[in-house]
């Protein structure tokens, strides 16, 4: 099938034909999410190299199980529950949860928070770094890196992916009160961040 | 309403939900500067948030996702695809092959319906050429055992019938699996050495 064909089909669809073995299907797949399941874990762990090799993990997961996919479920909530659960893991390994370019969050003083901080500017010693800063220095970015990682992934999966909050719960195996509670957490912690920015 | 709106009925206000109780938040907003001020506010985090932009991988992402994904072809796809690739692409190519496997068909419905017509004389020449198969093969056989064991052996086989011959195969057969049996053990002891 060609692939301009491809583009049309539903994900569900797709992924049959990534069942069949089809490659185009696989890298129809990969077209599709590389950017938002990139973007997702990039926004978690705000390091380029980590988040390429962890979204690469997830494909690569995903894509040798595709037999495993059960078409009743939405093809994008089982890849966004994988990256979601990786990243998870490799925070709670790297012990990353609490950095922020701001500071930690659990910071008590302001020379706690200046002391764990991130200065991206002032560290752009290579290009890749300066990549970063530009991509993650806006206000509201830096906003979210100040979230806690489960936070973050549901405020994203609300609002950059626009699920709803039951598609999230699933997502995320979180119950959907606690999603709900999440939510709220982090919009409210996003408006005191971004709270100085008013005119 | 004589209080300002808690944060939980900003998100209800946010997300857009609808019914009786969100009809006196609303009227609370409209009336309330403080509170208009508050879902405002909220409003902007919000449409910042959805207008942040999905990052873009390295270009190479996919390649390096597919030089680890193993594609499985299962055989009745691979069956399928190979039928396909041999059915010609255009359209007068694939007249032809309908026309040329029309004929064949054709061909093959008059060998069977002219069977069917004179099955006796089929049954007869399938008869006939199955004992002229029967006797080259026993003598094929006869010759071999002669030719190995001398005609006093091809004397006893015919005696015995075919028990006699089943028996003579197993053990040949035997004898070929202990040689071979001893071959290989001498070969490791050999290896081992």
């Amino acid at each position: 099938m060609p692939l301009l064909q491809l583009s049309t089909l539903p994900d569900a669809d797709v992924a049959a034909l990534a069942k069949d073995g089809r490659e185009a299907a696989f890298r129809e797949l990969i077209r599709r999410y590389e950017r938002p399941v990139f973007s997702l874990i990039y926004r978690m762990v705000r390091d380029r190299e980590a988040a390429e090799d962890l979204a690469q993990e997830t494909f690569v997961k995903v894509l040798n199980h595709i037999d495993r996919y059960r078409p009743e479920f939405k093809f994008s909530s089982w890849l966004f529950k994988i990256a979601n659960n990786i990243t998870i893991d490799h925070l709670r390994k790297r012990q990353l949860d609490t950095v922020s370019i701001d500071g930690s969050p659990h910071a008590a003083t302001a020379a706690e928070a200046a002391a764990t901080s991130l200065d991206l500017a002032a560290r752009g010693e290579t290009p890749l770094d300066e990549l970063e800063a530009r991509e993650l220095g806006t206000a509201i970015e830096r906003a979210i890196a100040g979230l806690r990682p489960e936070y973050r992934a549901c405020i994203m999966l609300r609002h950059v992916e626009g699920r709803s909050y039951e598609e999230i719960a699933a997502t995320l195996d979180l119950p959907l009160g606690t999603v709900k509670t999440y939510i709220h957490r982090a919009r409210h912690e996003l408006r005191e961040a971004l709270a100085h920015l008013k005119p | 309403m004589n209080r300002h709106l808690l944060p939980e009925e900003i998100d209800q206000l946010l997300d857009g939900e609808v019914g009786f109780g969100t009809a006196p938040l609303k009227a609370h907003v409209r009336a309330c500067a403080e509170c208009r001020g508050e879902l405002e506010a909220a409003r902007v985090m919000v449409r910042q948030l959805e207008a942040l932009p999905h990052l873009t991988p390295s270009p190479l992402f996919a390649d390096r996702v597919m030089s680890c994904v193993q594609v499985f072809v299962p055989w009745h796809v691979a069956l399928l695809d190979t039928v396909r690739g041999l059915v010609p692409r255009s359209s007068g190519a694939r007249a032809l092959a309908w026309a040329g496997l029309g004929s064949a068909a054709a061909v093959l419905l008059a060998i069977s319906l002219w069977v069917v017509t004179r099955l006796d004389t089929v049954i007869f020449g399938a008869d006939l050429a199955l004992q002229r198969l029967r006797v080259a093969a026993v003598g094929a056989v006869s010759d071999v055992v002669a030719s190995l064991f001398g005609d006093a052996a091809v004397q006893a086989l015919r005696a015995t019938g075919a028990a006699g011959i089943l028996l003579s195969l197993v053990v040949i057969l035997l004898t070929a699996a202990l040689a071979a049996g001893a071959l290989r053990a001498v070969a490791t002891a050999g290896r081992r050495r």
